[in-house]
This record gives C-alpha cells, sequence and structure tokens, in this order.
C-alpha cells in the first residue's frame, strides 16, 4: 500500500504547464527526494499536495483518499505537514509559540472555554506548551524556546520549521529544501536530523534538495522532474547514471 | 489554585467596578460622570478593535459602525418595547447589552466574510464602505410609531429610559479586557496571532484560518455594539452624526498609538486620547480668561519639538551607546526641548508680526493632539508598549529586580 500517490498531477496557469502528468508513490516510512533544476516544478509538486493549489487534472491520493482540491487546513489534519523553502515562521512569536500554533491542531478545549478562561482551556494549552516543547527538544533548540523567532539564526530558524510541521503530528512530512544556505557540517548534522524524524518519529518524508551529494546519500528514492515532468525515478544509483538526467540537470562533470 | 486566582480576580474587579460607581457618585459632578462613562466605552470600542486589528491582522477600519449598531438596537427596542414587557431599568439594560452584541455580533459575520477573500488595504476599504453604509441607511429609515411619532432618521431619537451606571460600564469594558487576554493566553490566541504573521503558513499548521477570522471579527464586533448599548441609555439620545467615521479613525489611532496587538497599550491609549483633549478644552489661564499664546512662542515651540523629535529618533534607532547614555541623552533632549522652546519664542517675539498674532489655546487642542501623535509614531512607530503586556508577574520581577540592586548597592 502507498501513503501518498500522485496519478496524472497537472497544474497549469495560464499557457505554463507548471506540472505536468506526474506520477509517483510513496512508501510508509520511506525516505524519498524529489529533484530537477530551478523552475523544475519542485515546489509546485509540495503546493499541490498541501492543497495550495488545486490540481486541474489528475489525482492525489493519500492513505487511498483523494485529497485533491481539500483545503489546506484540512489536508495538515489527515496527517501531511509542511516546511517553507523561504522560511515562513511567525517571527514576531516566540520558538516555543510558533510550534505551539502548530500544536494546536490537537488541542481538546473549544473557542468559548478560552474566551472565558476556563480552566479546562488553560490546561490543554498548557499540555500544547508541554509537547511544543518536546519537538523543540528534538530538533535542539530548547535552549532559545523564549527567543523571537526572527531573531533567531539561520539554521535555527530551518529547524525550527521542522520543529513546526513535526507538530502537527504528520504521517507525511515534506520537507522543501531544508539543507538550503547551510555550511556542510550543518548539512551532515541536518542528515542526521532527517533520519531520526524517520526512527524515532516514524514519519515517511518526501523532500525536496539541491545538493546532490546530500540527497544521494539521504534519500531511497528519488524522482527527478525536468520543466514540469517526470524524467527519471528510481535507487540514487539509477538516478546518478540516468543519461537523461545528466543531461538535463547534473552536467557532464558529476 | 488556577480555579481561586479566577475568583478572586472576578471578585476583584467586581468590587472595583462598585468602588469607581460609588466614588464617581459621591465625588463628580453630572457631567463629569458622563466622561467616566464615556471613557469606558472607548476602552471597550479600543480594546475590542485590538482583537481584529491588532490580534488577528484583519485592518478594519469600519468599528464605529458596530457600535452604532449596538446603541440603534438598544433605541428602536426601547422605543417600541419599554415598558410593555416585564423587565425594567437595570435588568432591561443587561437583557439589551446581550442583544446588541448579539446583533452587532451578526454584523462582524457579514464583514468578516470578505476578510476571507480580501487582506490589507482591500478589506480596508471594504469595512469603510460598510461602516458608511450603515450610517447613512440609519440616518435614511424614518419609522413612525403607531402614536403618529416620528422615530429616528437623521435628527436621532430619544432613548428611554436614561440609565447612567459608570460601574456597569466599566464592568463591561473589563469583561472586554478579560475576554480578550482570556483568548491572548491560549493556544487559540496564538492561532490568531499566528494569522496576522503569515496567512499561509498559519494554514499550513492546520489553523483553520477562516473560523477564526470570522470569530475575531465576531467577538470584536459584539463588545463594540454592547458598548453601543451602554452609550444609547447613557445619553438617552442617539443620532447618526455620534457616529462618524472620524470615530472609527479615533479608535483605530487608538489601537496602533497602544502598540497593535497590546491590550495594555490599547487602554492606554484609549484613554489618554480620550482624556487630553477634554483636558485641553477646560485649559484656562490662572485669572480664568482663556489661554493665549502668540505667534512667536507657538512657531519656537515647534521647531523645538521638530528638533527634538529628530534627535530622539536618532538616539532610538541609530545611537550606539550604553542604554544608561541613552537614557541620559533622552533626559537632556527633554531639557534642551524647554529651554530651546523658551529661548526661541523670546528671540521670535521681536518679530512685530509674531508678536501680534494671538491665538487660543482652546481652539488649537485638535492641532496639538494630531501633533501629538505624529510625533509618537515618529518616535516610536511600534505604539507606546509596542508588543508588551501588563502583567502581574512582570510587575513581581521589577520590584525583585529593584530590590535586588538595593540590597547590592
Amino acid at each position: 500500500m502507498s501513503l501518498l500517490r500522485l496519478e496524472k498531477a497537472t497544474i497549469r496557469f495560464g499557457g505554463l504547464v507548471a506540472v505536468n502528468e506526474v506520477s509517483f508513490e510513496i512508501a510508509p516510512g520511506e525516505l524519498f527526494g524529489l529533484i530537477g533544476p530551478n523552475g523544475a516544478g519542485k515546489t509546485t509538486c509540495f503546493n499541490l499536495i498541501t492543497g495550495m493549489y488545486r490540481p486541474t487534472g489528475g489525482r492525489i491520493l493519500f492513505k487511498d483518499r483523494d485529497i485533491s482540491g481539500l483545503p489546506v487546513a484540512q489536508i495538515v489534519r489527515l496527517g501531511i505537514s509542511r516546511t517553507f523553502q523561504n522560511i515562513r515562521l511567525f517571527g514576531s512569536l516566540t520558538a516555543l509559540d510558533n510550534v505551539v500554533v502548530a500544536a494546536h491542531l490537537h488541542r481538546r478545549a473549544n473557542l468559548i472555554d478560552a474566551l472565558l478562561g476556563d480552566p479546562r482551556s488553560q490546561a490543554d494549552t498548557e499540555r500544547l506548551r508541554g509537547e511544543a516543547m518536546r519537538y523543540l527538544s528534538a530538533l535542539d533548540l530548547q535552549d532559545v524556546a523564549s527567543a523571537r523567532a526572527s531573531d533567531l539564526p539561520y539554521g535555527k530558524q530551518r529547524r525550527l520549521e521542522i520543529a513546526r510541521a513535526l507538530a502537527t503530528q504528520p504521517d507525511l512530512l515534506l520537507l522543501d529544501e531544508p539543507a538550503a544556505g547551510m555550511n556542510p557540517a550543518e548539512k551532515e548534522d541536518l542528515a542526521g536530523v532527517v533520519r531520526r524524524l524517520r526512527s524515532e518519529f516514524g514519519k515517511t518524508i518526501l523532500l525536496i534538495e539541491h545538493d546532490m551529494r546530500f540527497v544521494m546519500g539521504l534519500c531511497e528514492r528519488i524522482v527527478v522532474l525536468d520543466h514540469g515532468e517526470k524524467i527519471s525515478e528510481g535507487p540514487p544509483d539509477h538516478v546518478r547514471n540516468d543519461p537523461k538526467v545528466i543531461e538535463a540537470y547534473l552536467g557532464e562533470a558529476v | 489554585m488556577a480555579l481561586r486566582v479566577r475568583i478572586a480576580s472576578i471578585l476583584a474587579g467586581l468590587a472595583g467596578c462598585w468602588l469607581l460607581d460609588v466614588l464617581c457618585r459621591g465625588m463628580l459632578r453630572e457631567s463629569e460622570q458622563r466622561l467616566v462613562v464615556l471613557a469606558g466605552l472607548y476602552v471597550t470600542l479600543a480594546v475590542s478593535l485590538n482583537l481584529i486589528n491588532g490580534i488577528a491582522g484583519q485592518f478594519s477600519i469600519g468599528h464605529a459602525a458596530f457600535y452604532q449598531i449596538g446603541a440603534y438596537t438598544a433605541g428602536y427596542l426601547a422605543f417600541f418595547y419599554y415598558g410593555r414587557l416585564p423587565l425594567q431599568g437595570v435588568p432591561w439594560l443587561i437583557a439589551m447589552l446581550f442583544l446588541g452584541m448579539g446583533t452587532a455580533a451578526l454584523a462582524g459575520l457579514v464583514v468578516g466574510l470578505p476578510s476571507l477573500r480580501l487582506r490589507g488595504d482591500y478589506l480596508a476599504i471594504v469595512t469603510l464602505g460598510f461602516g458608511e453604509i450603515i450610517r447613512i441607511v440609519v440616518q435614511a429609515i424614518d419609522l413612525t410609531a403607531p402614536t403618529g411619532e416620528q422615530v429616528g432618521g437623521a435628527l436621532g431619537m430619544n432613548v428611554e429610559p436614561r440609565i447612567r451606571i459608570v460601574g456597569l460600564v466599566w464592568l463591561f469594558a473589563l469583561t472586554c479586557i478579560a475576554v480578550t487576554r482570556n483568548l491572548c493566553k491560549s493556544s487559540h490566541g496564538l492561532a490568531l496571532l499566528s494569522i496576522r504573521e503569515d496567512e499561509i503558513a498559519s494554514a499550513a499548521m492546520g489553523v483553520q484560518v477562516p473560523k477564526m477570522k470570522v470569530a475575531a471579527f465576531m467577538i470584536g464586533s459584539a463588545f463594540a455594539g454592547g458598548a453601543g448599548v451602554l452609550l444609547a441609555h447613557s445619553e438617552s439620545f442617539i443620532s447618526p452624526s455620534m457616529f462618524p467615521m472620524d470615530l472609527s479613525f479615533i479608535v483605530l489611532t487608538m489601537v496602533v498609538l497602544g502598540g497593535s496587538g497590546s491590550i495594555t497599550g490599547a487602554v492606554i491609549a484609549a484613554l489618554t486620547l480620550f482624556y487630553v483633549p477634554e483636558y485641553l478644552r477646560g485649559l484656562k489661564a490662572p485669572d480664568g480668561t482663556a489661554l493665549t499664546a502668540t505667534g512667536a512662542s507657538l512657531v519656537g515651540w515647534i521647531v523645538a519639538v521638530v528638533a527634538a523629535v529628530v534627535v530622539v529618533r536618532w538616539l532610538a534607532f541609530r545611537f550606539r551607546g550604553t542604554a544608561r547614555q541613552r537614557a541620559m541623552g533622552y533626559l537632556a533632549t527633554a531639557v534642551g526641548l524647554l529651554v530651546v522652546g523658551r529661548a526661541l519664542g523670546w528671540i521670535l517675539s521681536s518679530v512685530p508680526a509674531l508678536q501680534q498674532a494671538e491665538y487660543e489655546v482652546q481652539k488649537l487642542r485638535m492641532v496639538i493632539f494630531a501633533g501629538s501623535l505624529i510625533v509618537i509614531m515618529l518616535v516610536r512607530p511600534e505604539g507606546v508598549l509596542g508588543r508588551h503586556e501588563f502583567s502581574w508577574d512582570w510587575l513581581a520581577r521589577v520590584l525583585r529586580r529593584q530590590r535586588a540592586r538595593e540590597a547590592a548597592g
């Protein structure tokens, strides 16, 4: 059984076909990579899966349920969460509160309780804080919990994005260029974090990345997009040696 | 523990309002009590708009409309039903309070819906339009009562009975503050804040953005509507001219000036912006005549203030030094402002044209008012309190630090 299945997913913006009949399947527990040159449609693919765009053709199935066209918040509830390529934290909230917002999905108290300051709501918020703290610790961010998100250094902001996505308790985690702008040591660190997301938290992971060494070393299967179309799919060794991929992306030198 | 604190704060609130009521009755004239009532209503308006504007980040500039809807709900219901139902006096007012909140919340729902599609400036224009529509529609409705009497319309209407209870108005303001604060301390409040910060990321984290936006509009409008009910019965007269567009802007100014999103800021700004013009209105020279100023001294003060703003901005945003040096800088600027203002006035008084022109300070009060708004926005763009809140914990921390410093020194 597949966790996520794209069936000829397509989206057109006017005359431009950003993603053209792309199909692939991700099995539960997989570490899956999505690569391709700039403008290949990788992030657009994420936007389709998370409901930010409605596909103009094809279907997207999550746990065998058609989720194409569902509202974003609904899809998160079903168990897909994401990070953003251009970091989109809640800048003036603290790191902890950023994660609490995501954990809010699993609240028990309702809005009326919150307005009345009901002890149940207070206890609930405390519980969510505790949970959020756990996710911060998992990404080694416990020391900056009360710092404003926008004041954090870049690498920590990237990790905070992951902690926040984790707090919605997804089954499938989409990471959009998590290693962008990091130095080799930080990247090594991050690869460890991503592996732990699977081993410790049992997440299935789909990630977009530009750094070939990072992707090849981390992912078990990879899909390559170019001009909105899938040009190759398979384990790293297969993709690395695929002439179409070399032509479109990797270049002669690699 | 939590429950005990809650009961204690509720009791303290009730006692405080009762005390305020007794004091006002005992010490203030009727006209002064009216000002205390209006101040309480402004606080309610500012705090409730802060929920929509500052916390949820939905730019609304039609808050006067909800105030008006509440007031007219009370007005019409009182006209047609007062005396025919077994409710009278305060119970009637409380019943009206809930009804007014209900109708205003419904209006909030209607205005909240466009906020699902529109952002920023576009939403502001829609709320502005809505505010004007409400005012003009109310102005155009002329009802004729069975007795042949005209009700409403441009000339306004009497609202019977007149019930002006300072304590009740402030209890309502306090309730509004408490509800907003409860919300802010819960994860629901954080969800609202996240919408203000980044709507797309907020939805991606599972926040039901449409529902939360509409909820913010409805809650904020409900409190504005309640304030309208209290206004109608306190003034015993309402007319469309009491709810002009300016009112929406003044309330918005209170929110921004206090620091968008800060409840404490909204309260402080509401009280200040309400009382300063009132204070200036009553300003008199020591001998009881109108206070006047020469053109020379006015020009002197204006130049000095502008110079001070430049210096303060430099100190606040460019100055690299210790906090202590900066504080000394502010102090020096304040002294400098007084000296330079005086000196310039004296020097300029040698210019006959400036010396002969005399102005009544009272008549300039709105100019002074607007000028101070500009000054505050220049020296502190994030509002007086920024996003800070008053809390007992904060006060305790400050006192503890103070004591530690005394013990060390």
